[in-house]
């Protein structure tokens, strides 16, 4: 290192950008973020269109399948349906706090 | 911990998706960026748009930085990149010549004559010559991490620093005492 580049150093470092700029980064990691939400908005869309189509182009062989299933699944629903009915009644019934005698 | 360890690590976390680890890695090398881009390009509100727009060409293609790889280099290299695209835009670059003379840092009104002679020298330099000159002489660049950042041969980095140092220099008034 000569004078001369110590000279040349010290006139370029009035082009020099603060160490810490939150300014400038935080532009920088919002536009990151804005691109990023983009990103995945698109990647949602994209995967959401592909499953209606497949759905769309399958339903004749999926419909059938749908309703036959449905039917099956019926009598258990039922079931579990009276089951969750009757656990929150015997629950509401078994934590209900006793009645106070204030007689 | 080194300074490239410290790089190594947030790469990695990047690599897997973390903004916070990129985030820490703009504001470790913004500094390093933003400067090579006004020493390069000399215009300091579109170099700090350069520079934005370098960071957010890393974040995409972040997945490819290989490891122990300079991140330093690696921006300024894609930064350098922007810069050149930006200059064969013919009619972009005239419009913000334009610009300059509105924009012109605070700074230049205090600049002192010394400056201004090295800031007019150094924009009679090739854009080559001038990254050079801002990686090897400004910054704290090797010739070697130079000429990976520029995509440059190495002898073809050493020449732009020699005659560019040799003719700012000469616009200096100074002598070259040294090389």
């Amino acid at each position: 290192m000569t004078d001369a580049d110590d000279r040349l150093r010290a006139l370029f470092a009035g082009d020099e950008p603060p160490a810490r700029d939150p300014a400038f980064s935080t532009a920088v990691m919002a536009e990151v973020a804005r691109r990023r939400f983009i990103a995945d908005v698109a990647l949602a869309g994209a995967v959401a269109a592909a499953g209606g189509f497949v759905l769309w182009a399958f339903w004749p062989a999926v419909e059938p399948a749908l309703l036959g299933l449905s039917r099956g699944l019926v009598p258990v629903m039922a079931c579990l349906t009276l089951a969750a009915t009757a656990v929150g009644l015997l629950d509401g019934w078994l934590v209900r706090p006793s009645p106070r005698n204030h007689g | 911990m080194s300074p490239e360890n410290i790089d190594e690590a947030l790469v990695d976390a990047a690599q897997a998706g973390s903004t916070g680890a990129f985030a820490r890695l703009v504001e470790r090398h913004q500094q390093a960026l933003r400067a090579f881009l006004r020493r390069t390009c000399g215009d300091w509100a579109h170099a700090d748009d350069l520079a934005q727009e370098a960071f957010l060409e890393a974040w995409s293609k972040i997945g490819r930085l290989e490891t122990g790889a300079s991140v330093r280099a690696w921006l300024c290299g894609i930064g350098y990149n922007k810069h050149l695209t930006a200059l064969r835009s013919a009619g972009r670059n005239r419009a913000r010549e334009a610009a300059w003379e509105a924009e012109k840092p605070p700074s230049s009104s205090t600049m002192t004559d010394e400056r201004l002679t090295l800031e007019a020298a150094m924009s009679e330099l090739l854009p080559d010559q001038r990254a050079c000159i801002a990686l090897c002489l400004a910054a704290d660049f090797s010739h070697a991490e130079a000429a990976e950042a520029l995509g440059l041969p190495l002898g073809t980095v050493k020449s732009h620093v020699t005659r560019g140092r040799a003719r700012l220099l000469q616009a200096l008034g100074g002598s070259d005492d040294g090389r």
